[in-house]
């Protein structure tokens, strides 16, 4: 990592100074010396060097560079990447071990969420009471836009991050991913662009909110190029991992796991990801052709020139809303995973569940306009986009009866990742019933744009989603750190952030309802009392939060010693022992059946 | 020869249904299903009329009904995802050891079927609705177009500009005769904002270079808040301004000191 940073300032420093000094600019240097224009071009190649720089220090382009000249790599060089016997060092290096991938996953998770969490809590401070300027207008702007995509990127990895790359290679009973290299290039390469969202402080923020909106986002200062760098350096990273993830759940299942005998968990991350790999490309193919607009003023998005700003929001949304399925199918896969574990009786309807994830996967790419109802840009097509926008609850509603399905005339046995697949329930409940009134364009006429949709969507992607990731990582800690997670601790964070988020988000119904427009720094008195109620519950939030932190950090030190299987479970990560071999396993395992034989009778 | 003295007689349909409710888990949960139904009911019906400004059009009444209504429709659904939760949370486990196998019910084919088709049903319901709804608010812009009056809105950073061509006059404050549909064209001089008057639960994008329409017909004398819906930049919230429905007699008296001429 040492010689990845020094690499990577060392061609950013270069590609800064080629590109400020000399090549690539257009415009008259006499009269205008520094253009916004030429600006933008020497930061996006000031990130771009530092992003390909740092691969080339850590090492990623050895593997390639050998082939090359016709020397690949020796089976004692394949070990020494795979990390064999170095201890701590490996998480800090190009480690092909997906067991290394999952570990560095899961700390840049959680270092997401807490940075995204922090800019929420200061965004609710600034909004306890009107006229409250705990922050200025920009850095309220920035708190906005930079919240919003950080915690995005932190959900699209929250679950198939750590657990798709940890467990799932094991589930399925194979030695590793079916591409380990590529496996620590997308962990690597969405490490590089963390430093690149950043520096969007230092470069004056970015005033459009996580949708970049063109033109506002083509007007925008030059925090806008950190933006756009970090999502088309994402993009890469989440091509690589998710034809990863697909080839090896194809490709690399162990002897006698049919289709239908697979975790149900490893079903919804690899549709999850499926999913991703289609929809990402546009909003990468969107952040550069804003690229394009800022630096060489081709103007798709300006209006003025003959381009549309309903072209960028198309692009967008066609990725959006695949998106958020892509953050959610993972969690409640990972739900479904743990329910039949801890209520002891069989998953209800594996098939329902394979035709809910796989229902939701395809309607989702039919729906993006529900998102433009109120844009003016085709009102004739309002009416389509909101029947295959409704169609969704049908799909979604199997979710439901597989959840309750598996708990009906069950015994759950109260553990901190069961008491997840209830908190699961309730908030995906509200978050659907909220959705339905959004989707019908009547309502969406007064809702659109208001803090309502903002409290759906908490519901949905929080809520649900990292309630389901958070739930998992009760579940599997033990196998990824060999220790039990605090209970008292768990139990407490738990409850605090439930009942914290539920108080939030009630505010925020209320507010929205009530009229006031999200993304707003101020508000008008009458919306004082569903504001103040909301920051309280987002203080709630934050302290169950940190105290779940605590929690993960001080047991996977200090934690009761895990057995090889404390939940009794049946799939195959809990027959392999901590600290995990190498190659997870000496005789790869033959499967006879599905992992869900609980129960009596039958 | 068979003995058939000690043959017990197969439950008819009736009794089995009897019997099914008998059994403690589903009364519990049937209960639990009406508490969870009528709070839900309750809740739509309660909240957002209660939360909701004045309304001052149809298109408002119509956002609102839906809230409403639709939550009562969902209510059911909801009651008896969460009456079986609630049941199991009841029922829970506590200690080291995992609790005993519970019954092996894989799956229960008509009970699938059965949910699937509500599904459908629900959200054909909620389509139809929504459908019917466009429909009738396009036939109602069509027919009212002859009487209505133009308002062009302009958006800019950060201020509504009203131009009245009509009436030859333009303001910051959006004034209107109740009863009287209006059209707005709604543009922007900059980037993308969202033209809001909230208490006529209409809305639509101001774009650069292309006009957006609405329209509406004010019901309801009274004062009437005008919001940006889409972030425009720095003062994005202080982007609001005030305006009134009025009788067409005190509108025309507005328009004639602002200097404008009646129609």
């Amino acid at each position: 990592m040492g010689t990845g940073v020094v690499v990577g300032v060392l061609f950013a420093a270069i590609a800064y100074y080629l590109l400020k000094n000399s090549v690539l600019t257009y415009t008259d240097k006499v009269a205008d010396p520094l253009s916004p224009h030429d600006n933008n071009i020497v930061l996006l190649g000031t990130m771009f060097a530092w992003s390909i720089g740092f691969m080339v220090g850590i090492g990623a382009f050895i593997g390639p560079w050998r082939w090359l000249i016709g020397k690949d790599l020796t089976d004692e060089e394949i070990l020494y990447m795979a990390g064999d016997g170095q201890g701590i060092k490996r998480y800090f290096k190009y480690c092909t071990d997906h067991k290394v991938v999952g570990i560095q996953y899961l700390v840049g998770v959680m270092t997401l969420l807490g940075v995204g969490g922090t800019m929420a809590m200061m965004i609710r401070t600034n909004l306890a009471r009107p006229g409250g300027h705990f922050v200025t207008a920009t850095v309220y702007n920035s708190l906005v836009g930079l919240h919003g995509i950080t915690m995005i990127i932190a959900m699209i990895i929250v679950a198939t991050g750590p657990f798709g790359n940890y467990i799932m290679p094991i589930m399925i009973g194979a030695y590793d991913m079916a591409f380990p290299r590529l496996n620590a290039l997308s962990w690597w390469v969405l490490f590089t662009a963390i430093p690149v969202l950043c520096s969007a402080w230092f470069l004056g923020g970015i005033p459009t909110g996580w949708t970049a909106y063109a033109p506002l986002s083509v007007q925008a200062g030059a925090g806008m190029n950190a933006f756009l760098a970090t999502i088309i350096i994402f993009a890469v990273s989440t091509a690589v991992a998710g034809m990863n993830i697909t080839t090896t759940v194809v490709a690399m299942r162990t002897k006698g796991m049919k289709w239908n005998r697979v975790p149900i968990f490893v079903i919804g991350s690899t549709i999850s990801v499926a999913l991703a790999i289609p929809a990402f490309p546009t909003f990468m193919v969107a952040m550069i052709m804003t690229s394009l607009d800022r630096t060489f003023n081709t103007g798709f998005f300006d209006a003025n020139m003959g381009g549309s700003g309903w072209l960028y929001a198309n692009l967008f949304w066609i990725m959006g809303h695949p998106e958020v399925y892509v953050i959610l199918i993972p969690g409640v896969a990972a739900l479904m995973e743990i329910a039949p574990v801890f209520v002891r009786k069989p998953l209800f309807s594996y098939n329902a569940a394979i035709m809910g994830f796989a229902g939701i996967a395809g309607l989702s790419i039919l729906v993006w306009a529900h998102h433009m109802y109120m844009a003016g840009w085709a009102p004739s097509l309002n009416g389509a986009f909101m029947v295959t926008t409704e169609m969704i609850s049908i799909p979604t509603g199997l979710l439901f009866l597989v959840l309750i399905g598996t708990l009906w005339r069950g015994k759950p046995w109260m553990k901190l990742p069961m008491l997840s697949v209830f908190a699961f329930i309730w908030d995906f409940l509200i978050g659907g019933i909220t959705g339905i009134y959004l989707s019908d364009v009547p309502a969406d006429g007064y809702l659109h744009g208001s803090m309502f949709v903002t409290a759906h969507f908490h519901f949905t992607l929080m809520g649900a989603a990292l309630t389901g990731a958070i739930g998992g990582l009760a579940y599997w800690y033990p196998k990824m750190t060999g220790r039990m997670l605090n209970e008292r601790a768990g139990y407490i964070s738990f409850w605090l952030v439930q009942i914290g988020f539920n108080v939030l988000f009630f505010g925020m119904f209320m507010a929205g309802a009530e009229g006031q427009p999200r993304r707003v720094m101020d508000y008008a008195a009458m919306y004082k009392t569903s504001n103040l109620i909301s920051t309280m519950g987002a203080y709630s939030v934050g302290i169950g939060m940190i105290i779940l932190l605590w929690a993960v950090i001080h047991s996977w030190r200090h934690g009761k010693v895990a057995p090889m299987n404390p939940w009794g479970a049946k799939t195959l990560e809990w027959t392999v022992p901590y600290p995990v071999p190498l190659t997870n396993f000496d005789e790869l395992p033959i499967i006879t059946s599905d992992p869900y034989g609980y129960g009596k009778g039958k | 020869m068979a003995d058939h003295s000690n043959e017990v007689l197969a439950p008819t349909p009736g009794e089995r249904l009897t019997n099914f409710f008998k059994r403690k888990d589903v009364s519990r949960t049937t209960v639990l299903f009406f508490l969870w139904t009528i709070l839900f009911i309750l809740l739509g019906l309660f909240f957002y009329p209660k939360w909701m400004p004045t309304i001052m059009s149809k298109e408002m009444k119509s956002a609102e009904s839906i809230m409403i209504w639709f939550t009562v429709i969902s209510a059911p659904i909801a009651g008896i995802v969460l009456a079986i939760a609630t049941n199991s949370f009841m029922n829970m486990h506590r200690g080291d050891t995992p609790p005993e196998d519970g019954p092996a019910i894989r799956t229960h084919g008509p009970i699938v079927a059965i949910w699937t088709i509500g599904s459908l049903v629900f959200a054909l319901v909620a389509i139809a609705w929504g459908l019917i709804e466009i429909n009738s608010q396009a036939v109602a812009a069509a027919s009212d177009a002859k009487s209505a009056i133009t308002v062009e809105v302009t958006g800019s950073q950060w201020l509504w500009t009203f131009n009245y061509p009509a009436q030859g006059i333009e303001t910051h404050d959006l004034n209107l005769p109740v009863g009287v549909p209006v059209i707005f064209d709604v543009k922007s001089a900059d980037v993308n904002h969202s033209f809001w008057p909230v208490q006529l639960g209409v809305k639509v994008d101001a774009n650069a270079q292309v006009t957006t329409v609405i329209h509406t017909t004010p019901t309801k004398i009274g004062a009437i808040d005008v919001k940006c819906a889409e972030l425009c930049g720095l003062y994005h919230a202080y982007m609001e301004t005030n305006g009134e429905v009025m009788s067409p007699a005190d509108f025309n008296a507005w328009v004639v000191a602002q200097g404008g001429h009646t129609a």
